[in-house]
């Protein structure tokens, strides 16, 4: 008896391995007719993310990772042109705001709305929906942790008719449209606000692409279609409804994973793989690698101008060209990365090419200055000295953006031009306390935006993140003033003499222009990502019909 | 029986006062500051940044943060998290199943597994079967999660096809992660069972009982393993723990929803109360597994009712 059971479950195994063994993970899509636009419709996603926000509520907390699903729930007023040229003025496009003017102080902002717009609860869209989203982002209960930064000196917002309303502003600033075209400043169903209150991340309502159906923290995240949407802004493909019926997101928070997963089946399309997976799905013909350059600082470390010997500016001078960048990038973040020449990524509005050449490798150079810093190697064991004391310099670092690895190389080409590096990894809160007390010469510091404002966080005299604790007053000056002029123009010449400012300060040493290396399987046809590189364009993606 | 209940309830709820309380103060002694963590990257002020803090609780002096924190603890309320805002109990409810059906699969592993090869590494004792065993033993202890889950899903997964690799919701999902991280389990548990054993083979009694003449199958069942088992349970229960653990690593692998994410999150975002929350459950469960153990081994051992 024992024996037939044996063979029983034996049998069961052999048939779900030929029923399983054999077929791929296929997820097609609803059969539809050839030829037709109609081709492209039906399917279910699975979109693989890479962290596992503490929450999602956009106009509450400020993860990236959160943008990825939810730009599809959400339509913005405006949104920042995908392919226009930065300096001009087409860098804004119409979204749930047809048009809009702004005052000529720069202190008001007009919207005039998109009539027939409906929340995915039936709840029409129009000016007062606007108030009510604005007001709950700027109520100190919602303990907004990035849309209220987003709206910068904001005053209040007033309804002028159903279809109008005005943003005021106490100082002109010009980055409050590209706060407003971003997914934390999506427009929410005012209903849904009430309703779920504290809850309401769970029970989201917008008026995208895609109606929010549920969310589990650290296991999925699902949307379906709305079959309503005929309002989205000319950076979609297609007019009219999205594609695919479902999208679920999960989270494969372990990078060595992602690239399995995805080629397993697990997924369709993962975000930030290790350049070494990426590479290597570049070279499987089922897969379609998607570099992504974003927008915001480049990835570096900041020199902290305050504390000696970094307070000479001729010892950070010969730092940044005792670094061979092109060498660090190649070896840790292969081929798909750009190298770094200044504070912010080559794609970001305001980008400075004229600091590209400043500061090229060259060890001699660096020898030269930090001789005439007075830091020769005395005592003749390789590492420079001045006083008695030797050139021993510490960072904090963090465990992201293989800063670590970065800081190793570095080690080695300091030790050349007889600079010693101690290197120290803590965890984000530890590093921010390190940063915060001034306890370090370099801390790496890499954070995103499309807006050339965020130098103001990370430079200005007296702010809490400017970790090269620079007070320059010039620089001060400049990017007080950039950031309420209102040509883009003037903006981008304002921006390009604080990165030279920055540069010729050398407060940091630039090491590379981050890339989201994105993947997907062969069959995911029109995946694009807005301009800020992390958020997908989801309403024209499609599944590539297979006979 | 009634009073050793009591004893040992009073005990537990010293235990848990005391774990929460190092706890409490472990994570005010660490460096960073929530708040700024919150806001790091946002271009806040220092004003907003200090608002935020006083909104958190934090700028309380801690004996009033202390005595917050024990009250609503005892009133079964582990306060709301720092980051998301939500309660503690809800997301520790909505994990802790995923975290649960990962660390009993595999403690059925490690002693199914376990016990199994030691019994036959005992009764071979010297063959090329125990070393075999032993061997195995060293190396499932030995090799790292990350390390062989990886290499399960490239073979099941990625090869073959027979799994999937990553996330949770069926026993299909249970399969590799439950196997990785039991193996790890079963390494100490098969040494353990195998030495216990040979010492019980070689004690007086069984000699005896060879002597009576009792058939070798009944002598290794009735009489041997029985003894054998006592240090193993002992063992099992504070594995256990260690799985419970182990579960952290293992769900990262397999990108599985649970608790261990959540915790490690919580630790390198300091946010307090969830680390708080989730490191009172997981001692609240070690000491009541070994209450268990400890029941569980007046049961097969009379010896220890008598004490």
């Amino acid at each position: 008896m024992k024996k037939m059971w044996g063979l029983f479950v034996l049998s069961l195994v052999c048939v779900q391995i030929i029923v399983t063994g054999c077929a791929p993970a296929a997820r097609s899509p609803s059969a539809s007719t050839p030829g037709t636009d109609t081709t492209r419709h039906g399917g279910k996603l699975v979109y693989g993310l890479t962290l596992a926000p503490s929450g999602i509520d956009p106009h509450v907390n400020a993860s990236s990772e959160l943008g990825i699903p939810l730009t599809s729930v959400y339509d913005n007023l405006v949104y920042r042109a995908l392919d226009a040229e930065t300096d001009t003025d087409q860098q804004f496009v119409p979204g749930l705001a047809q048009s809009w003017e702004v005052s000529d102080d720069g202190l008001a902002y007009t919207f005039r709305l998109r009539h027939g717009v409906t929340f995915h609860d039936g709840t029409t869209f129009n000016a007062n929906a606007v108030r009510i989203n604005i007001e709950r982002v700027m109520n100190p209960d919602t303990r907004s942790q990035k849309a209220v930064f987003l709206l910068g000196p904001f005053e209040s917002v007033e309804v002028l008719d159903e279809y109008t309303v005005t943003i005021h502003l106490s100082a002109p600033y010009a980055p409050l449209l590209d706060g407003l075209a971003q997914v934390y400043l999506g427009m929410a169903s005012p209903a849904a606000l009430t309703e779920w209150g504290m809850d309401y991340q769970f029970h989201q309502v917008g008026t995208g692409p895609f109606k929010f159906v549920d969310y589990v923290p650290n296991d999925h995240l699902t949307l379906v279609r709305n079959e309503r949407y005929q309002w989205g802004p000319v950076l979609y493909d297609h007019a009219g409804p999205a594609y695919l019926d479902e999208i679920e997101f999960r989270f494969f928070t372990d990078p060595a994973g992602r690239a399995l997963a995805l080629e397993a089946g697990d997924t369709d399309v993962m975000g930030e793989l290790p350049p070494l997976d990426a590479a290597q799905l570049e070279r499987d013909v089922d897969f379609v690698v998607l570099p992504v350059p974003v927008p915001g600082q480049s990835l570096g470390l900041m020199l902290n101008s305050q504390r000696p010997p970094l307070d000479d500016s001729r010892v950070r001078q010969a730092l940044l060209l005792a670094t061979d960048r092109p060498a660090i990038v190649k070896a840790i973040f292969g081929e798909q990365s750009p190298v770094a020449y200044g504070p912010l990524t080559a794609i970001t509005f305001g980008y400075d090419p004229s600091s590209a050449n400043s500061y090229a490798y060259e060890p001699s150079r660096a020898r030269a200055l930090l001789d005439e810093a007075g830091w020769t190697d005395s005592d003749g064991d390789g590492i420079r000295d001045r006083d008695g004391q030797p050139l021993t310099l510490d960072a904090v670092l963090m465990t992201w953006g293989s800063v670590p690895e970065v800081a190793q190389l570095l080690q080695s080409q300091w030790a050349e031009v007889g600079v010693t590096l101690q290197a120290q990894t803590l965890t984000y809160p530890a590093a921010l306390e390190a940063a915060r007390q001034g306890k370090y010469h370099l801390i790496p510091q890499n954070y995103s935006g499309s807006d050339p404002d965020l130098l103001w966080s990370y430079y200005h005299s007296g702010v809490p993140f400017n970790w090269s604790q620079v007070s320059d007053s010039h620089l001060d000056e400049v990017l007080d003033r950039a950031r309420s002029l209102p040509q883009p123009d003037q903006r981008s010449r304002a921006y390009a003499d604080a990165q030279q400012r920055i540069m010729e300060l050398a407060l940091l040493v630039p090491i590379r222009d981050p890339v989201n290396l994105n993947a997907a399987s062969g069959r995911v046809q029109g995946l694009r990502f807005d301009a800020h590189g992390w958020f997908p364009l989801l309403h024209d993606v499609y599944f590539e019909q297979v006979e | 029986m009634f009073l050793f209940g009591i004893r040992r309830l009073l005990t537990a709820l010293v235990a848990l006062w005391g774990m929460a309380t190092v706890v409490f103060l472990l994570l005010r002694v660490l460096p960073g500051d929530p708040a700024e963590t919150l806001l790091a990257g946002s271009g806040a002020s220092p004003e907003a940044i200090a608002l935020t803090r006083q909104q958190m609780g934090l700028d309380d002096p801690l004996p009033v943060q202390y005595g917050r924190y024990l009250l609503s603890t005892a009133r079964g309320d582990l306060g709301r998290s720092l980051f998301s805002n939500r309660p503690v109990t809800l997301a520790i409810a909505e994990q802790l199943p995923a975290t649960l059906h990962l660390a009993m699969a595999a403690w059925l592993v490690m002693a199914v597994v376990g016990i199994g090869l030691g019994i036959l590494a005992a009764l071979r004792a010297g063959s090329w079967v125990d070393r075999l065993t032993m061997g195995g033993a060293v190396l499932g202890v030995s090799v790292p999660i990350f390390w062989s889950g990886l290499l399960l899903i490239s073979i099941f997964s990625v090869g073959l096809n027979w799994l999937p690799a990553t996330g949770a919701g069926s026993w299909r999902h249970l399969v590799m992660p439950a196997i990785v991280l039991g193996l790890v389990g079963a390494g100490p548990l098969a040494r353990l069972v195998r030495s216990s054993l040979l010492d019980v083979l070689h004690a007086d009694y069984i000699t005896v009982a060879r002597g009576k003449g009792l058939p070798s199958r009944i002598i290794i069942t009735r009489h041997a393993v029985r003894n054998a088992m006592i240090p193993a349970i002992n063992l099992m229960g504070l594995q256990a723990g260690f799985l419970l653990a182990g579960t952290v690593v293992t769900e990262t692998v397999f990108a599985r929803p649970g608790l261990g994410r959540v915790m490690v999150d919580a630790i390198l975002w300091k946010d307090l109360p969830v680390v708080q929350g989730v490191v009172l459950l997981i001692a609240a469960t070690y000491i009541a597994i070994n209450l268990l153990v400890d029941l569980t081994i007046m049961v097969i051992d009379p010896r220890s009712r008598q004490t």
